[in-house]
């Protein structure tokens, strides 16, 4: 039942083509183990062959193998050798940094407030929890912005791998996005009304960032900054008629 | 609100032990003087001054809630 085959090809899918063949069966039911991926060489020379070891899948292997890794083996080996498993706990102690330095200057600004976390795949959430949340998002967020900036810089200085920390009151940022969003299409419905184009200042990237995407999907406007650094102005135009 | 500079500055300079905070009190506004190692004083400004913009917003609200105001003079 569980015959092994070596196999040599070109590449490593050429290879698992082969298998199928001599195996008489799909992909997905073979149990491939790839030995060497091989290297085209060049103009043939120096070309080493792909080998790959395969069996017959039997319902006892998980199944989970059969389906990713006849698939795409070569993809599937690198990446999980780039894929370091310490980067969960990892992203865990930076976050429990950020929450402690974000906890010892609430402390010293004299708010009483906890700090929660929540941890996504590509950034790291801290939720202030208090009652003085009005001062600690200040005018237009600004002081929620300055208590991020601090935090990312301070806590990823010395990382290597820099992890996006949010810090976030009241679903502050959630509200202030829906009421970029409307901004825009206020916006968006005055230029077209007017045929002009309008100029947005005083807003952060993050800013800029929603406006452009609330108003992508609009053919009939385009959307761009220009200006450099604190000066830099998101315009709303409409678009030129073909 | 002396330590909450000193606090902040600490975590971003590679020489804590070096950051020191003085302040001149003042009737409705004080001033707090920010002392760096000449090394870290880039860090505490940041580029265009963006990180002591911060700094500064954070003290105005620390501020605010005491009904005073505070300015963040960082010394050479």
């Amino acid at each position: 039942m569980t015959k092994t085959l070596e196999i040599e090809g070109k590449t490593i899918d050429k290879a698992i083509e082969t298998a199928c063949h001599e195996f008489g069966v799909p992909r997905e039911k073979l149990n491939i183990e790839i030995i060497s991926e091989g290297t085209a060489g060049f103009f043939g020379l120096g070309s080493k062959k792909a080998k790959i070891k395969a069996s017959l899948l039997t319902f006892d292997v998980d199944l989970g193998l059969s389906f990713d890794k006849p698939e795409k083996p070569a993809r599937q080996r690198t990446v999980r050798k780039e894929e370091p498993r310490v980067s969960s706990p990892a992203v865990h102690d930076i976050a429990v940094k950020a929450q402690k330095l974000l906890e010892g200057i609430l402390q010293r600004m004299s708010v009483n407030a906890r700090v929660a976390i929540q941890e996504t795949p590509d950034s790291i959430l801290l939720i202030i929890e208090g009652n003085d949340n009005g001062l600690l998002i200040g005018k237009r967020g600004q002081t929620l912005d300055a208590l991020q900036y601090l935090v990312n810089k301070a806590v990823n200085r010395q990382e290597k791998d820099r992890k996006q920390i949010i810090i976030d009151t009241e679903d502050y940022r959630r509200k202030r996005e829906e009421s970029l969003v409307a901004l825009a299409e206020k916006l968006a419905q005055k230029a077209k009304r007017t045929r002009k184009a309008i100029t947005v200042s005083n807003m952060n990237a993050r800013e800029r960032r929603i406006i452009h995407l609330a108003l992508q999907g609009d053919e009939s406007l385009t959307t761009k900054s220009r200006g450099e650094g604190s000066y830099r102005t998101i315009i709303i135009q409409p678009s030129k008629k073909k | 609100m002396k330590d909450l500079i000193k606090y902040i500055a600490q975590a971003l300079v590679d020489n804590p032990d070096k950051v020191e905070v003085s302040e001149v009190h003042g009737e409705q506004t004080s001033v707090m003087e920010l002392r760096v190692a000449k090394e870290d004083l880039g860090k505490v400004i940041g580029k265009q001054g963006k990180t002591a913009k911060a700094m500064r917003t954070i003290l105005s609200a620390a501020s605010a809630k005491v009904h005073k105001r505070t300015v963040l003079e960082i010394i050479e």
